[in-house]
């Protein structure tokens, strides 16, 4: 059965609860392939907790989560991570030991010198493909316009640069479904422009993006569907510019 | 003089073995095998059982399973795969769910843990008063003792060339950078596809079997083995000597294992002893060796010789 016409995530009733804490709370929604969709809300509405459990972090309390036709409910992060759904965290992570370029050559999937038979056999069996690799890596740090601090160990790098780092580690591994927790948090103002292009670019090309935002100004030129959460709960979704007018979105953003 | 100069030859083969072993484990993948010592006892045991004959042979003043009488290349050998498979058992203990630092005091626990029972299941490797594979045992045959104890540092010193050349394999190239990524940050590892519990528990066989032959051509040399030799303070020196020379760097750990393990721990036998105060001297050694592991981790964490990266140059 062909998946092209199905959406390429789709939320069905999804529940985590802390303790007494219904941080996500009966959440459904879908993505539709090639787009770009946001995830907004005051804060504690369970935005960040949701993409937690949609990016197998956080185990499901309840509900089903189903990407690109296949049911991965409660997969973890490493396997989700294989089949072409890759998040970035709140925080960025990074390598701090590695060099920066090397953040992005780790992400590369299905590498040859990892393998058992890679590591007996040494350079000679994964050499051509590590080369194709670092020049795939240059090009995107040079995207990134950060090719100068390439062979800077990456606990070097400031807070922006590193979340930069993660977003190109996480592009390196060509996902399908690019879930982004606050992307541009602690970016410049031109780093996180050239940002937004790319993302819309990527969009373009057929790749899929799930990204909670603060900035609504961001999600209003990115997003073509913005889901609005508050409580735990979906409370609207819709065109930023149409969600703008709602009351029910206003109030949220009021009281929450 | 020239005796000792041969036994500080073999200490130090075997406890570079073990060094790197934990370095790949704790400064590379980011384990901290606190029962790293387990996989040393596990190849000890395991060659003196593989050496000598059947226990229940008459005159046999000890007790222990198994007794295969093989040679001594098989025996080393099974050291080894013993060292993995204790390894692995440990790895699964800890690594499964819990955080480093939880897994850390679990791996201690399991050190702890299995001196006890060794001691006390006399039966299993004859208790307290542990295994001895003397008097008569004679690797190489009826040769003169000198020539023999200079064959022994040979062979350990073959068995560490290839051990370091098998160590690189795992610490460089694109399986080193994926482990340090794993040491790193677990998490964001994960996010990228990367299964960090396989890749440790493969740290773990590995780094285990470097462990399990130390043990095994240690305990050829000395004769014998008890739980007494293996409590886990062994563990720190190796810790230390890990710490010192610089955690993932295999070069700087190998520095770190000939000062630490040598130069402290053995040099400290070559000082007279304190007038009143025997034992003391041995009790200094160690306490250098914490206050060099807290001084190292507070002024210089990343050691004598940090890890180092390669270099690509942000060219064309």
């Amino acid at each position: 059965m062909s998946t092209e016409g199905r959406p390429i995530l789709e939320v069905h009733d999804l529940v985590r609860h802390f303790g007494g804490v219904k941080a996500v709370d009966g959440v459904s929604f879908e993505v539709q392939r090639g787009t770009i969709t946001g995830l907004i809300g005051p804060n504690g509405a369970g935005k960040s907790t949701a993409l937690n459990v949609i990016g197998g972090f956080v185990p499901p309390g309840g509900g089903r989560i189903v990407f690109d036709g296949e049911d991965v409910t409660g997969w973890p992060m490493h396997r989700l991570a294989r089949r072409g759904l890759v998040r970035t965290f709140q925080l960025a992570r990074v390598f701090g030991g590695l060099t920066s370029i090397e953040n992005l050559m780790v992400a590369a999937p299905e590498q040859r010198g990892e393998t058992v038979l890679g590591v007996l056999a040494g350079a000679p069996y994964w050499g051509a493909q590590e080369r194709d690799l670092l020049a795939r890596s240059r090009d995107m740090m040079r995207s990134f316009g950060m090719e100068v601090k390439a062979d800077e160990p990456a606990r070097n790098l400031s807070g922006g640069q590193k979340r930069a780092v993660e977003t190109m580690r996480a592009l390196m591994t060509k996902p399908k479904l690019l879930l982004l927790d606050e992307p541009m948090a602690g970016l410049s103002p031109s780093l996180s422009r050239q940002l937004e292009d790319l993302f819309l670019q990527l969009a373009a090309d057929g790749m899929t993006l799930l990204l909670v935002e603060h900035e609504l100004d961001t999600v209003d030129r990115l997003c073509s569907k913005v889901i609005v959460m508050a409580q735990g709960k979906v409370l609207s979704e819709g065109k930023m510019s149409e969600l703008r007018a709602r009351k029910e979105v206003q109030d949220a953003y009021v009281i929450g | 003089m020239e005796f000792y100069l041969i036994v500080l030859l073999v200490y130090l083969g075997t406890d570079l073995l073990a060094a790197w072993g934990l370095n790949l484990e704790f400064g590379v993948a980011g384990v901290a095998n606190l029962a790293f010592i387990l996989t040393i006892a596990a190849g000890a045991y395991a060659f003196v059982v593989f050496t000598l004959g059947p226990s229940a042979a008459a005159g046999n003043f000890q007790q222990y399973v198994g007794g295969f009488s093989m040679p001594f290349p098989v025996a080393v050998a099974a050291g080894g795969v013993a060292g993995a498979v204790v390894g692995v058992l440990i790895g699964i203990t800890g690594l499964k769910r819990l955080r480093q630092d939880y897994q850390a005091v679990a791996m201690l626990v399991v050190s702890l843990m299995a001196a006890t029972v060794v001691s006390a299941d006399t039966p299993f490797l004859n208790g307290n008063a542990g295994l001895v594979v003397l008097p008569n045992y004679k690797p190489f045959g009826d040769q003169d003792p000198e020539v023999q104890r200079w064959l022994y540092v040979a062979i350990v010193g073959v068995v560490c060339v290839a051990g370091y050349y098998v160590l690189r394999k795992f610490t460089r190239g694109p399986i080193g950078r994926t482990l340090r990524a794993v040491r790193d940050d677990e998490f964001a590892a994960a996010a990228i596809g990367k299964n960090v519990v396989t890749s440790r528990l493969w740290v773990q066989a590995v780094g285990g079997a470097f462990g399990g032959l130390s043990g095994a051509l240690l305990v050829a040399f000395i004769g014998g083995w008890s739980p007494g030799t293996w409590a886990y303070v062994e563990t720190l020196a190796l810790l230390t000597a890990v710490i010192v020379g610089g955690m993932g760097n295999d070069l700087g750990v190998s520095i770190g294992t000939f000062l630490i393990a040598i130069l402290l721990l053995q040099g400290v036998q070559f000082l007279p002893q304190i007038p009143g105060h025997i034992g003391l001297k041995e009790d200094l050694g160690w306490i250098v060796l914490g206050v060099m592991t807290i001084a190292f981790i507070w002024l210089r964490p990343r050691g004598m010789v940090p890890e180092r990266r390669p270099k690509y140059g942000g060219g064309s």
